[in-house]
């Protein structure tokens, strides 16, 4: 297939890379040329404007901040929507506002783009390894024209229904791991001062109901104190805040959230932001008057 | 002086009846006609759009609901800018985000008009007696122009800062206000739950360190199981959503916010964004299962 993909980043880097390995046809543009080498360097072709990476594209995708940068890219004045041939599918992987991703779909839709929200989960480490989690709203054929793409960045590809649903489950996601995280963290430290191993502590944990991906892999990364991002810290922050507005908007009690929330806001107003999710156990030995 | 007043509902109406009864030359435009009879009634004068009012006017008094009200009151079609003479001052008085009311003030300024952001607290009540605090943001010297103005709604003015800084006290009121609400409302559902009539708990709380203005008015009311507003609950819900995003902007942690926010959300999942914000307390009795009382 001929893709066109817009932003470079940690993420969108390696994904780019993938659907070249996959053997696609890739049009590359980022805001920053200098992000576009290294997939010029792989045989991609430089576009000069989002609309451009669009021309004569079957797929566009767009790996960028926030939601005022997808609908840019997408509906601007240099968009995907001037280039978009029929037929094209516009996909976002980036993660928004579910209801910004109704909104730039019913735009689409307007000017007869198909328009996929289709978020990912699993890091920079699954963007590299082509293992990323990759959650999907749109309609069902717009959705089967893209899978060969996805198959290149993920495994676990799920249609989760109709546009925004992709952004929806990414803001679930989100809760599970923000309080997740905050949750590991606090047990371990409360082993940790209450005097016991919290190595031990995790290792008898892993074996009972309280057994969970983030306990093995981000309990073992606290453990080793190895606060390298990872997922930083500040971009937790924004997803979370994600979240608290959507519940704001539908009148939704997530106490758990709001409470996670507020942590990553004191991570980044501690100067943790850079450093990855997991130094929310830094921050919570701090509060407990402990290491760091 | 000549003055302008936009937007008359509950608090906007006592209002601008106090700056009639200051002697003040008024004119009024409010969205919905009907609503500014009362102040036509009582000598001021209608104005068919805010450009119309803005003409006349020195100084222009705001109090909608919320921020893109504000933009569309000043920038909209036929918004009060169009109507502005250079050195016009234009008091805005309505709860919105501090970089809302930053961002009108600075594309104001560009036109020489000055800005103050005014937030009050005092709700319907103190508006109806003149007796609102009022904080403000912006210049020193376009405060003291219009602070005779100012006095006629209330008596404490207090000067917070530059531009934005009047809504920035206005959030900090509503986090200390609502969060009040909320610790009355789970001391005396304890209360009941537990045996006491809370009723007297509230009077026995109202004599030590625990008294304060929102357990004498709020804590009445929710004895009185008395929900209808006062300030409607959504409004304190607008405010939260306000106040949250600073303080993710800010990187700041407010955990008690946070939960109390939880907690309107679900009072506007009850349906009780119409209710004063007492029905708080319906929120706990829904989640514990006591008393389905009457609401």
């Amino acid at each position: 297939m001929q893709i066109g993909f817009i932003g470079l980043g940690i993420m969108g880097r390696p994904m780019a890379l993938n659907l070249l390995k996959g053997g696609h046809a890739l049009t590359v543009w980022a805001r920053r040329p200098a992000s576009m080498q290294p997939l010029l360097d792989a045989g991609a072709r430089a576009a000069d404007s989002p609309v451009e990476a669009a021309r004569g594209s079957d797929l566009v995708i767009s790996m960028v901040a926030d939601a005022p940068d997808v609908a840019e890219v997408m509906l601007g004045e240099h968009g995907v929507v001037h280039g978009a041939a029929p037929g094209l599918v516009a996909i976002d992987m980036s993660t928004i506002l579910p209801a910004a991703a109704r909104d730039i779909g019913a735009g689409l839709a307007a000017a007869g783009v198909d328009f996929l929200d289709a978020p990912v989960s699993g890091g920079e480490v699954g963007a590299i390894a082509g293992t990323l989690s990759i959650m999907v709203g749109g309609s069902a054929a717009a959705f089967a024209t893209a899978r060969p793409a996805f198959e290149c960045m993920g495994r676990n590809i799920v249609h989760v229904g109709d546009s925004g649903a992709g952004q929806v489950a990414k803001a679930a996601n989100q809760i599970v791991t923000g309080v997740g995280v905050l949750t590991v963290a606090e047990a371990l430290n409360f082993a940790a001062r209450n005097g016991v191993d919290p190595a031990r502590v995790r290792e008898a944990l892993l074996g009972g109901f309280a057994y969970s991906k983030i306990l093995e892999n981000h309990g073992q990364r606290m453990l080793d104190r190895n606060f390298k991002p990872g997922f930083k810290s500040w971009m937790h922050q924004k997803d979370m805040n994600i979240v608290m507005q959507s519940a704001h908007a539908l009148g939704l009690c997530l106490p758990a959230s709001a409470a996670a929330a507020q942590m990553f806001n004191a991570m980044v107003g501690a100067g943790l932001g850079e450093e990855d999710s997991i130094a929310m156990l830094k921050l919570l030995e701090r509060l407990s008057g402990g290491e760091a | 002086m000549r003055v302008g007043f936009v937007g008359l509902g509950a608090m906007g109406r006592p209002m601008a009846l106090h700056l009639l009864r200051g002697g003040h030359a008024l004119a009024v435009w409010s969205r919905r006609p009907e609503s500014a009879q009362p102040l036509v009634d009582a000598g001021a004068m209608r104005c068919p759009t805010p450009a119309a009012l803005a003409q006349w006017a020195e100084v222009v008094f705001s109090i909608v609901t919320t921020g893109a009200d504000v933009e569309q009151v000043v920038f909209g079609p036929q918004g009060l800018a169009e109507g502005f003479s250079p050195g016009a001052v234009f008091v805005d008085m309505s709860t919105i985000a501090p970089a809302t009311a930053r961002d009108i003030a600075a594309r104001l300024a560009a036109r020489g008009v000055d800005m103050l952001d005014a937030p009050v607290s005092g709700g319907e009540a103190g508006a109806i007696a003149g007796t609102l605090a009022i904080m403000a943001g912006g210049e020193a010297a376009v405060l003291e122009r219009v602070r005779p103005l100012l006095a006629c709604f209330g008596p404490r003015i207090v000067h917070v800062g530059g531009q934005g800084a009047g809504q920035v006290a206005k959030a900090c009121n509503q986090m200390v206000m609502v969060g009040c609400i909320e610790a009355v409302a789970e001391a005396l559902h304890l209360a009941r739950a537990a045996g006491a009539d809370p009723a007297r708990v509230r009077e026995a709380l109202a004599g030590g360190s625990a008294g304060s203005r929102v357990l004498e008015v709020f804590g009445g009311r929710m004895v009185e199981r008395d929900f209808r507003a006062g300030v409607e609950a959504r409004l304190h819900h607008k405010d939260y959503d306000i106040l949250m995003q600073d303080a993710c902007r800010s990187g700041v942690p407010l955990p008690v916010s946070a939960q109390v926010w939880q907690q309107l959300n679900a009072l506007m999942a009850l349906g009780g964004g119409r209710q004063d914000s007492a029905a708080l307390l319906r929120v706990l009795e829904a989640a514990s299962g006591a008393s389905s009382r009457e609401s």
